[in-house]
């Protein structure tokens, strides 16, 4: 610690916004509501990709009111992440916008879910044709147990009759390579599904998904019940994966939203508490709810 | 809301306390300074210079405990600010107490009878306690989270940066013979280090803004007196 | 606790489960006998009436000389039974399938349970009898006894057994699977015919065999629907000859001959029957072990 050797002027912070933000700084002008528009610097969403606009959306289970008066865009291109304690209702939210929700025997919900400008909810919409566009992951993998590894991918291809060019092979071929697991099962793709790892089963779930070239993937804790090398590798795959789809991802660990997400939207009691790029959900939160429920205080 | 991580905040708590510590470790050597040049007391002087040895020792406390506290506990949001400020603020109080070390050590090198010059030193010792009392203000303002008292430093900061100048002006004018002119010399080094502290203690005051609104901004000082301007 | 009282209580304990091993292992003994001594007449008594002749000759009728074979019983039981079971278990898998995928909570699918359940426990004359009011003596088809209406009688009795089974075995099918299905966008029918339905084979097949075997074994069904006849005969809607109905006719005849056939035709039943069972068990065990 040499006295001599100081610097003669401090060393300021930089504050013009041109260099890459450093991760505690707010982000100017950033956006609370309007997440759709703070793209991170230096991507570009995917052409293809579609946007989910969800405005005023309300679900019931029964008489239980589990989502209430909900607002959210989902940015095209970008990873979503929902977070909140158990019960906020991130789960009913998501299962909203594939419409899976109303699956549930005595569950309706009402508002208006838009992927890009078609309303989801409209009377002439075919519910399959929804579930066609809007793939989903689930918490436990659950590849079809009677099919192989091959006929897993491609289930989706010959039963919900996807769209798109190629035979069989090659698109569950590119399915597998998408989702990060064709080197390891190309040469057993005869084998049943349910031989795989975990990790493998969750990718093998991610591949029968984006087979039938959804335009959204949701995400329901893919990575719940996995150990932390499959999670690491799905969280890199969705990285991946966000350059050519549109996901939202529910999670309970707020250090995978960090990791993973653009931007992130907090969830307190079937309510939207914040809406945030993730970097200022996770360093200067406008809301004290987010900032106690983001540190640990509670939930 | 019941608060969690309890053991978590209690050593956020702690790294806090150990940092504003070396604070007021670093206001008690600047008063020590201050005492020694105003009497010429080499042996206090020599003091202050061994004792800088704790605010080392502080440093890598704290340091190392901010280091334990972001593998372990992840924190996120005001702690995560707050950790990072520490982190600044205690750096800045090392080199603070490196500059009472600076000042104490020119001590002995103007000998046993150095021609003091009145007007200086007396402006001199006036710098010290405006520095002194920056140091003890950011303190406050920091432990109290007060953005208002720690923007006030830089008035403070106005006149001693004004002092210097004078300082050094004089320094310029006094000099007769080859020892005066001598501890002059030493004596623009000492309000040169006096002012660094001030400039230390403004920027302890800026972290004090930034855990509090979440942004850095440069306070604008009469070291930065394009600051704010297009020329800044 | 001092060390002396613990060997007394120890020993107290190991007395009454010495004796419960004891009263247990009685009463599967006594289980085990009639069993035993069934398998024990049958092999006895049945084994020697077996011959070449005897699967591929039918029953002359004739009450002292060459009273021939079993050949038309044994056809007819196989073309009673398939029949049987072409009807029942499409239908009762189809309700199982209903009850499961479609109804589930409404009040219909409630009642429709309860009537299968009762289905089970009617006695199997009271379908032999159904059918004879309602098909044989009405004459449907043009004819009164017939195999086809012992088939119906029948697949009646295996209904509620197929229905049960397989609705087991669709429940059992994880819900996580029919979601992961839903949630590709694939239409209901198919989630059901493609996923689900696959997935629960093994079981609903097991069910299916249990039933089969059961029906085989009915007689009074077949007295009043099927009757008896001496010839083989594959016109289902005539009279047509079963195992159990030869069975109950020979055994009444004050000849021995003809009653050592109706032993061998007991025994050539409680092999198809033990056949079947072990095929049942067989694909039970290898859908477990995937």
């Amino acid at each position: 610690m040499n006295p001599e050797t100081e610097n003669v002027t401090e060393i300021p912070e930089s504050t013009d916004s041109s260099s890459s933000p450093s991760p505690i700084r707010s982000t100017l002008g950033g956006a609370t509501q309007d997440g759709a528009t703070a793209t991170v610097a230096g991507e570009t969403p995917a052409s293809h990709a579609k946007g989910i606009t969800i405005t005023g959306l309300n679900a019931w289970y029964g008489s239980q009111h589990s989502v209430r008066d909900f607002t959210l865009p989902v940015a095209r291109g970008q990873v979503t992440a929902l977070i909140g304690p158990s019960g906020s209702g991130k789960s009913t939210v998501v299962r909203c916008i594939n419409r899976m929700h109303e699956e549930i025997p005595g569950a309706r919900a009402e508002g208006s879910v838009m992927l890009d400008d078609v309303d989801l909810y409209g009377s002439s919409v075919d519910v399959v044709a929804v579930r066609r566009a809007i793939g989903m992951v689930f918490q436990k993998p659950n590849p079809f147990p009677t099919f192989s590894i091959f006929d897993n991918v491609a289930a989706g291809i010959k039963l919900a009759g996807g769209k798109g060019e190629g035979n069989m092979r090659d698109r569950v071929e590119k399915s597998l390579r998408g989702a990060a697991l064709w080197d390891e099962v190309k040469d057993r793709l005869g084998e049943p599904g349910i031989g795989l790892s975990g990790g493998q089963q969750q990718r093998l779930c991610i591949a029968r998904a984006i087979a039938v070239e959804p335009d959204v993937i949701l995400m329901d804790e893919p990575c719940s019940a996995l150990d932390p090398g499959a999670t690491l590798k799905i969280e890199d795959l969705v990285h991946e994966l966000k350059k050519d789809y549109t996901i939202a991802i529910v999670t309970h660990n707020m250090q995978q939203a960090a990791r993973v997400a653009d931007t992130t939207c907090f969830m307190l009691d079937g309510q939207l508490v914040e809406h945030a790029p993730t970097e200022k959900i996770f360093s200067n939160p406008d809301d004290s709810r987010t900032e106690e429920y983001v540190t640990g205080k509670f939930g | 809301m019941a608060e969690g991580r309890p053991s978590f905040q209690l050593q956020l708590a702690e790294l806090e306390t150990a940092t504003l510590g070396g604070l007021d470790m670093v206001v008690e050597q600047i008063d020590r300074t201050l005492e020694a040049l105003a009497h010429h007391d080499v042996e206090l002087a020599s003091f202050v210079i061994a004792d800088d040895d704790r605010i080392d020792g502080r440093y890598l406390e704290v340091h190392q405990g901010i280091l334990s506290l972001l593998a372990l506990q992840a924190p996120v949001a005001g702690d995560l600010r707050l950790v990072a400020a520490l982190l600044h603020v205690i750096r800045h109080v090392e080199r603070m107490g490196d500059q009472c070390v600076t000042i104490a050590k020119t001590l002995p090198l103007t000998g046993n009878e150095p021609p003091v010059r009145e007007e200086v030193l007396s402006r001199v010792l006036r710098m010290g306690r405006c520095a002194r009392d920056e140091a003890h203000q950011a303190r406050r303002a920091f432990a109290d989270r007060d953005v208002e008292l720690a923007i006030d430093l830089v008035r403070q900061d106005r006149e001693i940066n004004l002092l210097n100048r004078e300082i050094f002006r004089l320094a310029i004018e006094v000099g007769d013979d080859a020892d005066t002119r001598e501890w002059a010399m030493h004596m623009t080094l000492v309000a040169r280090a006096l002012e660094r502290v001030g400039d230390n203690a403004v920027d302890i005051g800026e972290q004090t803004a930034f855990v509090v609104t979440g942004l850095f901004r440069e306070f604008s000082d009469s070291s930065h007196p394009f600051a704010g301007t297009s020329l800044g | 606790m001092s060390i002396e009282t613990l060997p007394r209580i120890a020993a107290r304990r190991r007395r009454t489960d010495q004796i419960m091993r004891g009263l247990v292992g009685l009463g599967t003994l006594i289980a085990l006998v009639p069993l035993v001594l069934v398998i024990y007449y049958l092999l006895k008594r049945g084994l020697g009436a077996w011959s070449a002749d005897f699967f591929t000759t039918d029953p002359t009728g004739n009450f002292i000389g060459d009273q021939g074979g079993i050949k038309s019983a044994l056809l007819g039981t196989i073309e009673i039974v398939l029949l049987a079971s072409a009807l029942a278990i499409p239908i009762g898998v189809s309700v199982a399938l209903y009850l499961v995928e479609f109804g589930k909570r409404s009040r219909f699918a409630a009642t429709v349970r309860y009537f299968v359940d009762v289905m089970t426990g009617v006695p199997s004359i009271v379908f032999g009898l159904f059918i004879y009011v309602t098909l044989v003596l009405n004459g449907w088809l043009g004819s009164s006894f017939a195999g086809w209406k012992g088939a119906v009688a029948l697949g009646l009795l295996m209904l509620p057994v197929v229905t049960r089974a397989a609705e087991v075995a669709l429940v059992l099918v994880p819900q996580s699977l029919r979601e992961a299905a839903l949630a590709l966008g694939v239409p209901r029918y198919r989630v059901v015919l493609r996923v689900v339905l696959p997935t629960a084979l093994p079981g609903i097949l097991t069910g299916a065999l249990l039933a089969v075997a059961r029906a085989a074994g009915e007689t009074a069904p077949l007295l009043f629907t099927a009757t008896i006849v001496k010839d083989t005969s594959f016109n289902l809607n005539g009279p047509m000859n079963s195992l159990p109905v030869q069975i109950f006719n020979d055994l009444q005849q004050p000849s021995d001959a003809l009653v050592n056939r109706a032993w061998g035709a007991a025994l050539t039943l409680v092999a198809m029957i033990l056949i079947t069972s072990l095929l049942a068990r067989l694909v039970a065990k290898r859908s477990a072990i995937r």
